[in-house]
Formats: C-alpha cells, sequence, structure tokens
C-alpha cells in the first residue's frame, strides 16, 4: 500500500475512536456529568479529527469540524454556559461529524444540506448576539426553496479540493473576520515569537509546516521567518529530510496553551520553543540548535491541562487485551518519557480519562497477520494432541520424562492459545458505541421518546464474531423502538414516562456472550401476531399455541407486523434474517414479551469461532465432542433413577429434579432404537436458557481442547450438530450442538417442557 | 539555453525526490519554473526550491519563477520564502 494511503487508513482509524470518544464525552454531558476534564476532552477529540483531516485536505470535514471546535471552545472557556441541550445539539453535531468522516473515506455522503444548518446552528450557539451575518439566512432560504441543488452537492463532497462552497455556510473568510477583531484588541504584550524546527518525521507522518503556519494565523497576524542555513547543497539534499527552520513572530490575545494546541498532532516531530515578546531569531533558533537531541525532554510539548493523556499508558497495562504485546512497546519509552513519546502514542488518541485499560491498544496489527498466527496456533494444538497420542500408543509410562515433557507441552501449547487469543478478543464497545446515534435517529423518525441504557460494555470477545454482532443489534434495536415502545402519549395514558427505556446488555454465560436487547414498551400483541401469521398463511388458524410460541412467529420468514412499510424496520427483512445470521455464526435467538411491559431479546454467540473445550464422547461408533461449558456432570444413572414418561420418552431423577433423558445417537440419527440410559454413560447438559438435559452416550473418552472447523463453510449446516474438528489420531469429529439436540428432542414431543418456559429459544 | 520545470500541483513528501532529481537534471543553464499549477506547496518541496535557487546562484545561472499562482504565492508568504522565491512584484507584505 502506498506509504500515504496507510497513514490515511491510521487516520480514519483514530478518527473511529475519536468519534467514539466524542460521543462518550458528549453523552456524559447530556445527563450533566460533564465536568471540564469532559469538554476538554471532547474539545480535543474534535480538534484531533480536524487536525488530522487538515493534513489530507479534507476541507468539508475540516471546515465542519472547525465551526464545532469554535462552539466546543468557547464552552471550554466558559463563554458558552454547558447545558443539557447544548449537550442534544451537540451530540447531533456529532453524528454529522461522523457523516464528513464516512464521507471523506468513500463510504456514504453527507446530508449538505443539513450540515450546513447545523454548522449555522453551532455558530449561533457560539455566539447568540452575533447578527447572523452571511452564513445562517443564506443557507436557510437555499434549503428551504432550492431542495435540488442538496444532492448535487453530496457527489462533489469527496473531492475535497473541488469548489463545493454552493451550499456551504462558512467561509474561511469567518476566520479572518475573528483574526481581525483579535487583532484590534491588541495590546502589545501580546506578540509571541513561537521558534519552529521540524523534524523529518513530521513530513513522513503526512504533516505539513505550511498547515501549522497557517494554523498559527488564524491565531492573529503571523511573520515566519526562515533559516535556511542549515540546508545542504542542492546536490547533497535529502529530499525528505527537514532542513529547515523557522521562527514566527505572531500577535494574537490567546494564551500560550492556544498556540501550543496548534502544535498537538507534531508532537514530538517538531522541537518547539514559545517564548513572550519579540524574540531575536537567531537566539531563539539557536537555543533549539543548542542541545541537539535531548530538547523534546527538556520542552514540555504537551500542554498543561493534558497531563492525563500521557499518564495512561504508564497505568496498569495488564488490563489490556494486548497485555503480552504492550510491555514491549512501553519498555521502549522510557516511562518519565520524552512527552514526545508518551504523546505520540497517546494524543491522536485523546483518550479521555474514564475510560479503561481496554481502550487504548498501543500496537495496530493487520489482523490477517493475527488470524494466521490463531490458525497456527489451532493446528500446534492439533499436532500436540496427534503426539500425545502417537506417546500414549506406544505405552509409555505417564511418570516418565517424555510424558510429563508432553505434559508441560500441552500446558504452553494452551497459555500460548490464551494468550493468542487474547490479543485477538475485543471489548463489544466498538458495537455498542454505534447504537446511541441509531437510537437518536430511529426515535425521531418513528415519533418515540427513548432513551439508550447500555450495560457490559466492556465484555470481551473474539473480533470475528463482534465484526457480525453489529447487524443483528441494529436490527434488534429498531425492533424494539418501532414496533416495542408506544408513542409517547400512549405511554402517558398507560400511566408510564413518556420516555421509554431500551436496555442494551451484553454479558458472558456458560462460555458464551449474551446479547439483550429490552425495551418496556407493550410487549408482543400475541393476538395480532397470531391474525397475521393466518393471514399470511404461516400457520393453520385452528393451531393451539403457547404464548411463547406465538412470540415466536415472529422469527418466521415472510413474517412482518408493521401494517404499513415504516422507514425503520419494514425493510423486507425480518427478524427471519436476524434469526438466520445469528445461527449462521452458531448463535441463538430468542424473545420472552410481557403484555404492557416490553419485550427482550436474548442472543448468544459463541465466544470465539476458533476454539472449544469439550468432552469426547462415544455414540453408536461415533466419535462426539459435547463442549464442556454445556455439561455440569457426568454420571452412571441406576435403573431406579430412570422413568418412563408418555410411550418413548423418559426422565433421569438427578437428585431431587427431573430431567429429560435424550440419547444422542437416536436424535442425531445414528441408530434407530436406543440402548438401556443404565448401559451408557449420562452427561447431565445446561443449554442456553438454564434447561437441562440429561444426554446418553455410550462411553466417554476424556475432555480435550479441540480446533473448531466449520462444518457451513466447508459443508453445509447440519441440525444438532455446531461445527466439526479434528481429532489426535485424525479423524474428523463433530462438535455436538446441545441446544439444538435438546430442541429437536423436543420438537419430536415425548419430553416434558423445560421449567422456565418463558424463554424458549427459536430453533 | 533556457530549461523550464513545470511544477506539479501538489508539492508535497513525494514530489521532493523527484522534484530535485528534475532541477539536477537542468543543472548549468538558465531555468524557468513555472508555478502556474501549484495548489498546495510542503515544506520538503520548499527545501529543494531554496536549495535549487542556491545552486543556480552559485553556478551563475539565471533562475526564475513564473507565473505562480495564487496558492503557491500565499504558501509562499506564509514560509517567509517570498523574498527568496516570488518575483519582486509578488513580494508584498508577508501575511
Amino acid at each position: 500500500m502506498d506509504e500515504l494511503e496507510a497513514i490515511k487508513v491510521t487516520f480514519f482509524q483514530e478518527c473511529e475512536e475519536l468519534l467514539a470518544d466524542l460521543e462518550g464525552g458528549l453523552l456524559a454531558m447530556e445527563e450533566g456529568a460533564g465536568d471540564l476534564e469532559t469538554v476538554n476532552a471532547v474539545f480535543r477529540a474534535v480538534h484531533s479529527i480536524k487536525g488530522g483531516a487538515g493534513a489530507f485536505g479534507l476541507e468539508p470535514l475540516v471546515r465542519f469540524a472547525h465551526v464545532f471546535e469554535t462552539l466546543l471552545d468557547a464552552v471550554r472557556a466558559g463563554s458558552v454556559p454547558n447545558t443539557v441541550e447544548l449537550a442534544a445539539v451537540l451530540l447531533r453535531a456529532s453524528d454529522i461529524l461522523a457523516d464528513h468522516v464516512s464521507a471523506a473515506r468513500g463510504l456514504g455522503d453527507v446530508d449538505m444540506a443539513a450540515s450546513a444548518a447545523m454548522a449555522a446552528e453551532l455558530e449561533q450557539w457560539t455566539d447568540p448576539n452575533a447578527t447572523p451575518t452571511a452564513p445562517a439566512p443564506v443557507a436557510a432560504p437555499t434549503v428551504a426553496e432550492e431542495p435540488a441543488p442538496a444532492p448535487a452537492l453530496i457527489g462533489a463532497d469527496d473531492d475535497a479540493m473541488d469548489g463545493d462552497d454552493l451550499g456551504f455556510v462558512f467561509v474561511p473568510q469567518t476566520i479572518t473576520v475573528e483574526a481581525q477583531a483579535a487583532d484590534a484588541e491588541l495590546i502589545p504584550s501580546n506578540v509571541w515569537t513561537v521558534s519552529i524546527r521540524p523534524k523529518s518525521d513530521l513530513y513522513r507522518k503526512a504533516n505539513e509546516t505550511a498547515l501549522l503556519l497557517r494554523e498559527l494565523s488564524r491565531l492573529g497576524p503571523i511573520k515566519a521567518t526562515l533559516d535556511d542555513s542549515a540546508l545542504p547543497l542542492l546536490q547533497n539534499l535529502d529530499p525528505e529530510a527537514a532542513f529547515i527552520t523557522w521562527s514566527v513572530r505572531l500577535e494574537t490575545d490567546q494564551d500560550e496553551t492556544a498556540i501550543r494546541e496548534v502544535f498537538e498532532f507534531v508532537d514530538g516531530d517538531c522541537d518547539l520553543e514559545i517564548t513572550r515578546g519579540e524574540g531575536s531569531v537567531e537566539a531563539s533558533i539557536a537555543a533549539l540548535t543548542a542541545p541537539a537531541e535531548p530538547v523534546a525532554a527538556v520542552e514540555p510539548i504537551a500542554p498543561a491541562p493534558e497531563p492525563v493523556e500521557v499518564a495512561p499508558p504508564i497505568a496498569p497495562p495488564a488490563a489490556a487485551p494486548v497485555a503480552e504485546v504492550a510491555p514491549a512497546v512501553e519498555a521502549a519509552k522510557p516511562a518519565a518519557a520524552a512527552p514526545a513519546a508518551a504523546a505520540a502514542a497517546a494524543a491522536p488518541k485523546a483518550t479521555p480519562v474514564e475510560v479503561p485499560g481496554p481502550g487504548q491498544s498501543v500496537i495496530r496489527v493487520d489482523p490477517e497477520r493475527i488470524d494466521r498466527l490463531i490458525d497456527l496456533v489451532g493446528e500446534l494444538v492439533i499436532n500436540q494432541a496427534m503426539l500425545a497420542q502417537r506417546v500414549g500408543e506406544y505405552g509409555i509410562a505417564p511418570s516418565s520424562n517424555l510424558a510429563m515433557g508432553l505434559d508441560e507441552l500441552e500446558q504452553l501449547t494452551r497459555e500460548i492459545q490464551d494468550s493468542v487469543m487474547a490479543i485477538r478478543a475485543q471489548p463489544v464497545k466498538s458495537v455498542f458505541q454505534r447504537m446511541p446515534r441509531l437510537v437518536r435517529e430511529v426515535a425521531n423518525m418513528t415519533g418515540k421518546q427513548a432513551r439508550l441504557v447500555m450495560d457490559g460494555e466492556n465484555t470481551e470477545v473474539d473480533k470475528t464474531v463482534i465484526e457480525r454482532l453489529s447487524d443483528p443489534i441494529t436490527h434488534m434495536l429498531r425492533n424494539a423502538i418501532d414496533h416495542g415502545l408506544e408513542s409517547p402519549e400512549e405511554r402517558k395514558a398507560a400511566g408510564k414516562n413518556p420516555e421509554g427505556v431500551v436496555r442494551l446488555a451484553a454479558l458472558h454465560r456458560s462460555g458464551r456472550i449474551v446479547i439483550e436487547v429490552s425495551d418496556d414498551g407493550k410487549g408482543i400483541n400475541r393476538e395480532r401476531v397470531f391474525g397475521i401469521a393466518v393471514k399470511k398463511g404461516l400457520i393453520a388458524p385452528d393451531l393451539q399455541l403457547t404464548d411463547e410460541e406465538i412470540d415466536n412467529l415472529i422469527f418466521l420468514p415472510g413474517f412482518s407486523t408493521a401494517e404499513k412499510i415504516s422507514d425503520v424496520s419494514g425493510r423486507g427483512v425480518g427478524m427471519d434474517v436476524v434469526k438466520r445470521s445469528v445461527q449462521a455464526l452458531g448463535g441463538r435467538i430468542s424473545i420472552s414479551s410481557r403484555p404492557g411491559q416490553g419485550s427482550t431479546f436474548t442472543l448468544s454467540l459463541p465466544l470465539t469461532l476458533a476454539v472449544l473445550d469439550g468432552m469426547v464422547v462415544d455414540v453408536a461408533g461415533e466419535t462426539l465432542v459435547v463442549p464442556l461449558a454445556a455439561i455440569v456432570e457426568s454420571l452412571r444413572p441406576k435403573p431406579e433413577e430412570v422413568r418412563p414418561l408418555g410411550p418413548v420418552g423418559s426422565v433421569l431423577a438427578v437428585r431431587d429434579s427431573f430431567v429429560p433423558l435424550i440419547d444422542v445417537g437416536l436424535t442425531l440419527g445414528y441408530r434407530e432404537e436406543s440402548p438401556h440410559p443404565t448401559d451408557g454413560v449420562v452427561l447431565l447438559v445446561e443449554g442456553e436458557d438454564g434447561s437441562r438435559a440429561a444426554l446418553v452416550a455410550d462411553a466417554i473418552h476424556g475432555q480435550r481442547q479441540v480446533v473448531i472447523k466449520s462444518l457451513e463453510q466447508n459443508y453445509q449446516q447440519v441440525e444438532g450438530v455446531a461445527a466439526a474438528t479434528i481429532l489426535g489420531d485424525g479423524r474428523v469429529a463433530l462438535i455436538l450442538d446441545v441446544d439444538a439436540t435438546i430442541n429437536l428432542r423436543r420438537r419430536e414431543g415425548g419430553a416434558p417442557r423445560p421449567p422456565e418456559p418463558s424463554l424458549i429459544a427459536a430453533e | 539555453m533556457v530549461a523550464a520545470i513545470s511544477l506539479p500541483e501538489n508539492l508535497d513528501l513525494k514530489t521532493a525526490a523527484p522534484l530535485k532529481a528534475a532541477f539536477l537534471e537542468r543543472r548549468g543553464a538558465e531555468i524557468i519554473v513555472e508555478a502556474d499549477q501549484v495548489r498546495r506547496l510542503g515544506g520538503l518541496c520548499l527545501q529543494v526550491l531554496l536549495a535549487a535557487r542556491k545552486a543556480w546562484e552559485q553556478d551563475g545561472h539565471p533562475f526564475s519563477i513564473k507565473g505562480p499562482s495564487e496558492a503557491f504565492v500565499e504558501t509562499t508568504r506564509l514560509f517567509g520564502a517570498a523574498g527568496a522565491l516570488l518575483p519582486t512584484e509578488f513580494q508584498g507584505a508577508e501575511s
């Protein structure tokens, strides 16, 4: 990849983090918890995006970010009060900023009219008394009377250099006006001398002195004097190394912090000296040049209010998922660190203090490399198992050196595997943080009031799973607001708070990740659901169904309850699509609903799609793997504990309760007739929903870690089977899908209903 | 003999090396640098231009910049390099 392109990719990655920080900060402000530090963090996020965008010439983004930043700066300075209303406006502005970032990236478009209107609104907030000169009034009629130009503008957005100013509110002149205003108030002591000595790295990172100077000129009139005395002869010139230094005389009524902020992005890549008053050029340049290397250490480049940024990387890295990798990097930077080094890592992220460890990944690695590593470790695990098996076949004593060495190898392999998996594990936060915006938009569109409460954002799950969480969650949230929540009037009439609450939670449960989306709305209208299913010919009208079965009808293909196709959920894709995509991931989705109190969708997915701890069992001559996470205990049933139930079924008495007995061989079709349970071994398993069952197998071989090989990818989905694996002896074994097996059996009848009928896995 | 160089639109990191090479090739004769296309001028290319101007001065050959674009003039002034690079009529107040 082109070097600059690569930097650009990094910039957009950082943008994503920054936008998330921005939104997090704004949400805190909206809840009234925004202290000065939050405002600062929010400001830095926008400022960083603007700076990076400037370096790549992404004009529309820069312009919008500038207006946004100006308002935030005013909030920071206290000239605009930090109110809840303001936070709401800022949140909408952050949505538009996110659109600009996406557009700059070539994904999606910006609604330029909305952007212009928002910019005008932001300017209005910045200075309510200002007669909104050119911008606002011009923009409004344009939008109102001629909606047509808007789409034309959208296309132009991609090419930043194009003259897309037509509908644009903020013309660069605004800045000049500010500068002149500053000029007027000038008092002589507001003269600064800024010595800039760029390092080669500054240019290599696609930063530009010209931009720094231009940025400085926004603070007030500048006069730059360049010193090219270090410039080699043309033939000896390294064209990519920095030789020229500048001394800039700046007149501004801003303080030193504002000047330093201009250089925020080039921390460490540029030696800087700021002195008040007219500095002699020679003197300041000499000051910079003299202690050639350690300048960065002497010079606290990080602006005063920001030591927090430098602190986190030094704070305990233990929690970070990249902990194994991180220390190396950490060590490379001496702790007391040249602010340069620390800031280089921390500054572009402007991570707010409240974000815990996992947010601060220090190394960016191409995911493909990690995937390859994980594949290799998988092979290593298989290989190690084969080796152990061979050794076992030779009848070597378990206490022998060889056997003990092998044990150690197994443990090491295990540790490597855990560590590698930990590298790829990420908190679900990256998906969750996109949701508040979705909720705001959907609520706006449907005229409902909704508040999103999120829980368990730091729950970690493998990256491969995370990537595919977004769509189902988006869909479930849309569904919850559009179909679940009532309108504010209905809610008031029902004696509820007009603002509905939608809860999004993630948690770990029995080796899987569970995502819950619940609302406090009206619950599923079962009569209507049943009616629609009948009308659409999905079920027979005389079918007797339990409440749960009716609820689960919404997962049937072709079912859509929206009477008219709404903008929000009625897009021709129903919950059946969600269910299918979840199933493809080896997950399950279920619903529980209480009329008048709301519904809960529960989505459960494996934590990783790579490895699994399992119990290897023998069933009708086949080797199967039962996920260890599902197994509660294994036992050999006594004859008196087995009780027949109905014509074919039987239950097992385990302590004080009865659980259905399921013969795995029969359910999967390995055999026609099941042997008596007392001849085999019983695995007491617990399903997703907490229901228990007793699986009958012929024999247990032992516990093993297996590498999951997808059946869907290599063959096709098989009911009752989650995936396949390769055993130590090279044979392929199927991994049992415990829940699906229980449900298969349940559907065939003969087994009693589980103790908790409120939750039925929709299979 | 008069050589000419037409500066590209974007004088950034990537242009610096080719620009230097282009100057070196044309050394030893009067040169006219056409700057009418320039939309962006970066610090590295500024260095090449300054070094080239010095080199031509040393060789005793004329070095001139022709028809500079607005962006070129503006950025050169910003850099404080107007005196060294711009034709006299553009050497107004440095902003």
